[in-house]
């Protein structure tokens, strides 16, 4: 099966190239609605599967309390304790892991979580609001390479190349681990 | 910025890009209709256009910038509102310089030109753009820090240039008198509790507005905000002193305070939000910088949001005003906001 980020590539290149094509459009909405159905059954299939909080391998921090996780993620702590910069990778809207995180760290919905940053923004707080990744593979992919990144994923995805850090002293999968 | 946009490809280049984050641009517009039961200016008008530009300069610098265009009856007006240039020490600790909206109370500092991040079409009438009764701007250095520890105590403190002679601005090109402004404002915010924020604050400067006398101005404040949508709560009252220090001895004071509360509406309902406020102005008779000018104040507005899109609002305002001692207003408002924010 085409991966999800292959079919939506597939999906841009034939609207892209065939823009007045009514066969085209047509084939948009059907690969369309495919992507769309592996999106849900994605959904209902990490349901049940907790979501990992990983760092760049060289961050020097093993273990975060749940207000601790909260304060980088709402960008009130942006410093590491060795003082460089964190960087925060959030998943496009859509996605699993999102929802959960807003739910579950944020407290927000989408509007008020797009509310949030643009004003944070707005009021010199911060520089830039979170990077967003598309992908569980980018994420780790940009989680390795970039300095003092953090970001989110189920932690079926978590590869070896990373680092997961213990929320309230609980990794992924151990009983209590508040990221259930 | 936050939503889907271009995929980023995982290649060095990109990489780099996401690690030294661009110049970026977030952009603000609304559109107006105004209708009043006494005769003045109603119908069509464009309202601010705003770009607010955050650049790096280095690990722990920024550049934050807000420029506006608003209109007028024959031409724009470009001003810099906002120019600040900030350094981190660290999560705690930040020092500033520049052009501020100056930290007195919270509206001033919550919100700056952009009308969509507010609730309601327009600022309270004591902390409008262009108010004489608190200065807007602040030009100079500004402190801004956290008390050790998780309890949310901080502070800000700043020196700079105060009013201009046209005591509605800020002395951007320098001070009109030796005597710089000083501001000092103390918080607590704790995280324990999601959007609360409440502060007490003073400002100090001596005011040279032309051809009248000298006067100390003294502003002390006090806010209590609940930042929520269910509910948003905000209260903000100010007290100024003024002295004369030249000419015949006078004093007087001036009082100010407003309540905005809002509530966005759950279920199927929840792209709305209704809003209501209250306002009182009062300024003694003998107060030697402010008497005189008709800034006494007495309003309720009443409102509805409808966040029809994820970046852009239409504002309903019905509002009930006495301005000075001119007869009492009624005038109904509709706004369209928006905000540019992708990267």
């Amino acid at each position: 099966m085409l991966s999800q980020d292959m079919m939506r590539t597939l999906v841009k290149l034939v609207c892209l190239r065939c823009k007045r094509s009514l066969l085209a459009a047509a084939l948009c909405v059907v690969v369309s609605q495919a992507v769309a159905a592996e999106d849900a059954r994605e959904i209902t299939e990490s349901e049940d599967r907790p979501v990992a909080i990983v760092v760049h391998p060289d961050t020097d921090i093993s273990n975060l309390t749940m207000q601790e996780l909260r304060g980088i993620f709402l960008a009130e702590q942006q410093y590491w304790p060795d003082k460089s910069r964190i960087v925060l990778l959030v998943r496009a809207p859509a996605a699993y892991e999102r929802t959960f995180v807003l739910n579950r760290i944020y407290q927000m919905d989408e509007a008020e979580f797009r509310r949030y940053w643009i004003k944070k923004m707005f009021r010199a707080e911060i520089p830039s609001g979170p990077r967003v990744v598309f992908s569980s593979n980018m994420a780790l992919g940009l989680v390795t390479a970039i300095p003092g990144s953090i970001t989110f994923m189920l932690a079926s995805d978590v590869g070896p190349e990373v680092k997961t850090v213990r929320i309230d002293g609980k990794l992924p999968n151990e009983p209590g681990y508040p990221l259930e | 910025m936050l939503g889907a946009g271009p995929v980023v490809a995982q290649t060095e280049a990109d990489q780099s890009a996401l690690r030294e984050p661009p110049v970026r641009i977030i952009g603000f517009a609304d559109f107006d209709y105004d209708t009043t039961d006494v005769h003045g200016k109603q119908g069509f008008s464009l309202g601010q256009a705003v770009a607010h530009l955050v650049a790096p300069l280095g690990d722990r610098l920024n550049l934050f910038s807000e420029i506006s265009a608003t209109a007028h009856d024959s031409d724009y007006s470009i001003e810099v509102e906002r120019l600040i240039v900030k350094y981190d020490f660290s999560d705690r600790n930040t020092l500033s310089a520049g052009r501020f909206h100056t930290p007195i109370g919270y509206w001033n500092t919550a919100y700056h030109h952009g009308a969509w991040l507010q609730t309601s079409i327009g600022r309270p009438e004591s902390v409008k753009f262009g108010s004489q009764l608190v200065p807007i701007h602040f030009v100079g250095l500004l402190f801004e820090g956290e008390f050790p520890g998780d309890r949310g105590f901080g502070y800000n403190v700043g020196i700079g240039n105060g009013r201009h002679s046209n005591i509605a601005r800020a002395g951007d090109a320098g001070d009109i008198n030796d005597e710089r402004a000083w501001t000092a404002l103390g918080f607590y915010q704790p995280r324990a509790i999601k959007g609360l924020k409440a502060g007490l604050g003073v400002y100090s400067d001596r005011v040279t507005p032309p051809n009248s006398v000298e006067v100390d101005e003294t502003i002390y404040s006090a806010y209590f905000a609940l930042e929520r949508e269910t509910p948003e709560i905000i209260a903000e009252y100010h007290h100024s002193d003024h002295d004369a220090r030249t000419g015949p001895a006078a004093s007087g004071s001036a009082d100010s305070a407003y309540v905005q509360f809002a509530y966005r509406l759950g279920g199927d309902m929840q792209r709305l939000k209704p809003y209501l406020r209250a306002e009182k102005i009062d300024v003694d008779a003998t107060d030697p910088l402010l008497s005189g000018l008709g800034l006494d104040y007495d309003g309720a507005i009443a409102g509805l949001r409808f966040d029809f899109a994820p970046y852009a609002a239409l504002k309903f305002e019905y509002r009930d005003e006495k301005f000075g001692d001119l007869e009492r207003e009624n005038s109904f408002l509709v706004q369209l906001s928006v905000v540019l924010a992708r990267q």
